[in-house]
Formats: structure tokens, C-alpha cells, sequence
């Protein structure tokens, strides 16, 4: 049976409405043109980061892509340095010299979104061949978009991966757009990636990546297999991104009524509220509570980044280089 | 014009059963070379027209490489090939709509390449016309695997009428589902009621979850939850009776069987009772709160407010037999 008590559930919806509140915010602010940089919003695939990293403990380590806000968040990272990091503040997780795209925090596992494409794979290799040589017990996860499946370094890690029997998960996650080509146009087998992993002789599974508890389970059991030594598998989150590649994208290479659909229908959020509150174990009561406590967290980040410092220029070459 | 339609499903085989059992994987491309070697089987035979389901798994985009991407030295040996022109939504639905479409187009045969999940579907909508069962899922109890040149011959000898239905197909039972009144898809090999609270991935592979189990047949050498059933009291797809199974973990009594409920995935289950399931006489399940798993996947998830009943029934869905046919066609010289 699922390991879902009221507890974990709750713990569920506060991390996906989190991760909601926090992009749908940072797409109202970068509008203002405060916000240094480019941003990628995450909203609409909360399942996939939250079902894939409840599974997850300070063993274990992610690499995420440019579209990481939701990773960080899943994996623990710290929501008002995070919002600071994204103003290029230096109260920021990576004292505002990364921005949103290089988000970091090894204390928690999390090796950084990613600017580039594909970048991730090789890096959780190699963390996982350190997790495997050291005995920690720990694993690691690439996620990747659609478009990083096609990445030659996502190839060789898959390949790196089986050879090496490496404790790591790549979790593609699936939303149907490479930047503004369809995965249909480039992913081979019109944009499944699932039968990739064949090729290498490791398991691939599909999930439907709107719904929490597919992903929690598939997820859960990708993880208990790694950590147990059976070694890689790739496991393919279908969704959909509300918002563009990038914010300013006027994404004019969706049907028209494509996000409002599924907004309508599929939405992670509300297929998890409905679920949880028809059997009774979670009051909706419950989840109205979290949705205050998270407006209220995200708020108050939003208030106390634009409050934060700059980074000083004396600053400018420290945390650049590594020192050992 | 004699037209046969093709219901492949590009989504089936991919689901968790990859990870904790040794389930295996047809992947697209393999998929697609199969409805290759059953459309060369039914234009030998002289079927003209083919129709086949675009689809969003890749499928309806190999077969068209493979026309656009073909060598000129070898002419294609294909019927007409048609894509349905119906909205798709990756669903379930429309496995249901593309189907409809077939009947409304007068296919004489239905050929299915999935597991027991596809096949139900497809059996709900095809009405009369009969299937031609081609294994591509992982619990694949209902379709068999044959190779599908020689299940295209034999689809195509039924459709042109070289053989009788009446002598090559059989009509299949099925499990009639009732929940609150309210008539859903019927199941063709198993109804598995289980105690877990979530659909979640939808297989079914742990066996402390499961509670009852009915079967419309239960024949030796299945894999998946019939195989409970053919290891306590095998039943022949072409008797009038199943089983009706009831299992409790925990319980010191009943019979234990290993039975093979996944591929790769051998389990003890607690065999608590087992009697033959009547045609026509409805049941109504026990536990108060659970999920249910129809034809191996996790479906619907109920509670004590809801009324949930089986029945086994007789008009399940004509099937080929593709062995019989093609003895049929022997010269016997």
C-alpha cells in the first residue's frame, strides 16, 4: 500500500502549493522588470517534483535544469533565499551571483538548476558513482526535460549509468515542448522517451505526471530499487507547463485554449485536493490552512528579497573559484 | 471494399511493473514493425482497406515514415492504409471512439496489439464484429502471443470470407461491473478487489492488498491474478462458469499457493475460498473501502457508501482463433 497518511499528504500539498504560489508570483513580479535575468516556471508540473522528492532524505542528491524552482523547492531548498536569489540579492541561496537559473544548495542535495541543456545527467552520475563507492546509501536524480532527452549527455549518462550500475533515477520530465518545438516533431516515436532506456537495458517506466500518486509510487519504487543496488531506471513524467519556456515567451506554437484546458481538467493541485478530501482523510479545512501559510511565506519572501542588499562589489571574485 | 481495422496501443507495457518485476518492454518501434507484418498478412489475402487510430505514442507516426521512408526496390505490400479522423486526447476514450469509428465503417475484424486492459476496452465498443487478440501488454492472459504476419492472414481470411465465424471464433465471457447502480466497463478476465486507498501507477503487484478476486476464467499457464485461480481450480475460457476467489494475508487457514501474478514476480497468496462464479448470478463485494483492479490495473476506488456488484456474463466479445483458421487454409493434399 501507499505510505500516505494524512501527514504525508499534507506534507504533499504544502510542497506542490509552494511550488504553485511561488511561480505563479514570479511571474506578476518579473513583469515589473525588477528581477534580473531569465526565469522558467515550473507551475503545472508540481506532481512530478513533488511526488519524485518526497522520497528523498540529505543522502541523496538532484540536478535540476533551467526550469528548477520547483526542484529546489522539493528537495528543501530555503523558499526566501531562493526568492532572493532570483532578485540577485545577496541574502540569495548563492548570494545573488546565480540567479534563477543556477539555484543551488549542496547542504540539501540540491547540485543546482541548470543552464545548460542536458547538464544535469552527467553531474548525478557522477554523484551517484560517489554515493555507491562511499557506502552512504544514497542515490541521485537527473531531471531533464524533453528536450535534454534528445542531449548527447544525456545518452552517455544513461549509458554511464547501466554499465556502472550507478544508484540514480532520470526522471524526463515530459511537457510536450522543447523551447517552442513540439516533442512530437523531435523526440523519435512522436515524444516518448520511456523505450530510450530499453536501448541501455534499464527499466523505463511511463507515468501520467499531473497525478501525484502515480509519480509517488512509480518514483518510490525506482528510488528503493536504486538504493538497494538494482541499479538505474528512467522514468518518464507526461505534464504540461502553464506558463512559456521562458517568461516573455508569447507562446504562439500552443492551440490557443491548450493551458486553459488543462488548467480545467488536469490540474495537479486540484486533482489532489479532490482526491484527498472525497475519502475524508484530509479536511478541506486542512488545506485551506496550508494555502494561507504558503501566501504568506511566499509574500513575505517577495517583501524581504526586494528589502535585501545587493551583492557588494567587493564580492565580485569570492564564491567563484573552488578552494580546497 | 473489405476493410479491417487496426487498435494499437502505444501506452500499454510502460507502467511500474518494469521496475519490480522483470516485465517486459515492446517498445513503439517494435510495435510498429508488427502492424507492418499484419498489414503484409491481410493484402495477401485481399483485404483493401485498413483503418488505424492516430495516436500521440508514436505508432500512427512510424507506419507513415515507413511508407514515406520505403525502398523503391520493394513495392509496398499493404491494403489502403487510413488514419481515423477523430480528435485524440491520449485517453483511454479513444481506444472507445476509434473503435466506434471501426464499426461504423464497417471493419469485419478488429485486430488488437495491447494486454488485457486494451482488449477490454476494445471489447466494449466492437460490438459483433470480431477481435483478432495480439499480445503487446504485460499481463497478457486474454490475447496470446502469435506472431502478427500470421494473425494478419488469418484476420484477412475471416475478413474475405474464406473461413465461417461460426467455426473460428469464440465467443468470450466477461465480468459485468455495477457500482451504485451505475453500469461500467466490464472486465474480460479479472475483477480484483483490493484494500489499498490509492489507483496510484494502477498495477497490482502486492499481495497483502489483495482481498477478492473474480475471474471469468482461469486457464493453466496464465501469468497475472488468473493465475490464482489456474493454480486452485482451473477454468477453461469455454466453460459457462469462473471462479470467485477469496483471499485474506493474514488468515492461518485456506490454501497457499506461488502463483505467478506479474511477469518476472512469483508470490504466496492465502487462498481463504475459492468457488466457481455462476453466469447471471450478481455479487457483491465485502470489504468496505478499496480500490478495483479491472483486467490488472487499478480503476476505481471505492468506500463503504458505495454499492459494488459482479456478475459474470455470457456476450463477451468474438475472438479469432488464429491456429484454426490457418489449418483451415491447409490444401491437405
Amino acid at each position: 500500500m501507499l505510505d500516505l497518511n494524512r501527514e504525508r499528504l499534507l506534507q504533499a500539498y504544502e510542497t506542490m502549493k509552494t511550488i504553485r504560489e511561488f511561480e505563479e508570483r514570479v511571474h506578476i513580479e518579473f513583469a515589473t522588470g525588477e528581477i534580473p535575468g531569465f526565469v522558467h516556471l515550473y507551475a503545472g508540473e508540481e506532481a512530478s517534483g513533488t511526488g519524485v522528492c518526497m522520497h528523498l532524505d540529505d543522502r541523496d542528491s538532484i540536478a535540476s535544469t533551467h526550469r528548477g524552482h520547483g526542484h529546489c523547492i522539493a528537495k528543501g531548498v530555503e523558499v526566501k533565499g531562493m526568492m532572493a536569489e532570483i532578485y540577485g540579492k545577496d541574502t540569495g541561496t548563492c548570494r545573488g551571483k546565480g540567479g534563477s537559473m543556477h539555484i543551488a544548495d549542496l547542504d540539501k542535495g540540491m547540485m543546482g538548476a541548470n543552464g545548460i541543456v542536458g547538464g544535469g545527467p552527467p553531474l548525478i552520475c557522477g554523484a551517484a558513482l560517489a554515493k555507491k563507492t562511499l557506502k552512504t546509501g544514497g542515490i541521485a536524480i537527473a531531471f531533464v526535460g524533453d528536450g535534454g532527452s534528445n542531449q548527447g549527455t544525456t545518452f552517455e549518462s544513461l549509458n554511464l549509468a547501466t554499465i556502472w550500475n550507478l544508484p540514480c533515477i532520470f526522471v524526463v520530465e515530459n511537457n510536450g515542448y522543447a523551447e517552442s518545438t513540439s516533442s512530437k516533431w523531435s523526440v523519435s516515436l512522436s515524444g516518448n522517451a520511456t523505450d530510450r532506456a530499453a536501448g541501455f537495458g534499464m527499466p523505463g517506466v511511463e507515468v501520467d505526471g499531473h497525478d501525484f500518486f502515480a509519480v509517488y509510487e512509480a518514483a518510490g519504487e525506482a528510488i528503493e530499487r536504486a538504493r538497494n543496488g538494482g541499479g538505474p531506471t528512467l522514468l518518464e513524467c507526461k505534464l504540461n507547463r502553464y506558463y512559456g519556456h521562458f517568461e516573455g515567451d508569447a507562446q504562439t506554437y500552443r492551440p490557443q485554449d491548450e493551458v486553459k484546458n488543462i488548467r480545467e481538467t488536469k490540474d495537479c493541485l486540484e486533482l489532489f485536493r479532490k482526491k484527498v478530501t472525497s475519502d475524508g482523510i484530509v479536511d478541506v479545512s486542512d488545506l485551506n490552512a496550508i494555502d494561507q501559510k504558503v501566501m504568506k511565506l511566499i509574500e513575505e519572501s517577495v517583501v524581504e528579497a526586494k528589502a535585501a542588499p545587493n551583492p557588494a562589489e567587493q564580492e565580485l571574485l569570492t564564491d567563484v573559484y573552488v578552494s580546497y | 471494399m473489405i476493410s479491417v481495422g487496426i487498435l494499437a496501443n502505444p501506452a500499454s507495457a510502460r507502467d511500474v511493473r518494469r521496475l519490480i518485476a522483470h516485465a517486459s518492454t515492446v517498445t513503439v518501434a517494435e510495435r510498429c514493425s508488427m502492424i507492418q507484418r499484419a498489414l503484409i498478412g491481410l493484402a495477401r489475402m485481399g483485404v483493401d482497406r485498413v483503418l488505424i487510430m492516430r495516436d500521440h505514442g508514436g505508432i500512427a507516426q512510424g507506419l507513415e515514415l515507413a511508407q514515406k521512408n520505403r525502398r523503391k526496390d520493394q513495392p509496398l505490400q499493404w491494403p489502403k492504409l487510413e488514419y481515423l479522423e477523430m480528435e485524440v486526447g491520449g485517453e483511454a476514450t479513444d481506444t472507445l471512439n476509434a473503435v466506434t469509428m471501426m464499426c461504423e465503417q464497417e471493419c469485419r475484424v478488429i485486430i488488437v496489439l495491447g494486454g488485457d486492459g486494451t482488449h477490454r476496452l476494445v471489447a466494449h465498443a466492437c460490438g459483433e464484429i470480431p477481435l483478432a487478440c495480439i499480445s503487446t501488454g504485460t499481463n497478457n492472459v486474454f490475447p496470446k502471443f502469435i506472431e502478427s504476419t500470421v494473425a494478419g492472414m488469418a484476420a484477412g481470411a475471416l475478413a474475405v470470407k474464406k473461413v465461417q465465424q461460426e467455426l473460428v471464433c469464440l465467443r468470450n465471457k466477461r465480468l459485468m461491473l455495477e457500482i451504485n447502480g451505475k453500469a461500467q466497463i466490464p472486465a474480460l478476465v479479472d475483477i480484483c478487489v483490493t484494500s489499498e486507498d490509492w489507483i496510484g501507477t494502477r498495477a497490482v503487484w502486492r499481495p497483502k492488498d489483495l482481498r477478492e478476486l473474480y475471474l471469468s476464467f482461469a486457464e493453466p499457464g496464465a501469468i497475472g491474478l488468473s493465475s490464482i485461480g489456474s493454480l486452485v481450480l482451473p477454468r477453461a475460457r469455454e466453460l459457462d462458469e469462473g471462479l470467485e476467489i477469496m483471499m485474506e494475508p493474514s488468515s492461518t487457514n485456506g490454501i497457499k499457493v506461488e502463483a505467478p501474478i506479474a511477469p518476472g514476480l512469483i508470490t504466496e497468496i492465502n487462498v481463504d475460498s475459492c468457488r466457481p462464479l455462476r453466469l447471471g448470478e450478481p455479487k457483491s463485494i465485502r470489504i468496505p473501502k478499496g480500490t478495483l483492479a479491472l483486467d490488472g490495473e487499478k480503476e476505481i476506488e471505492f468506500n463503504a457508501e458505495d454499492q459494488v456488484k459482479i456478475t459474470l456474463d455470457p456476450l463477451g466479445p468474438w475472438s479469432i482463433n488464429v491456429d484454426k483458421i490457418m489449418g483451415m487454409l491447409a490444401k491437405n493434399i
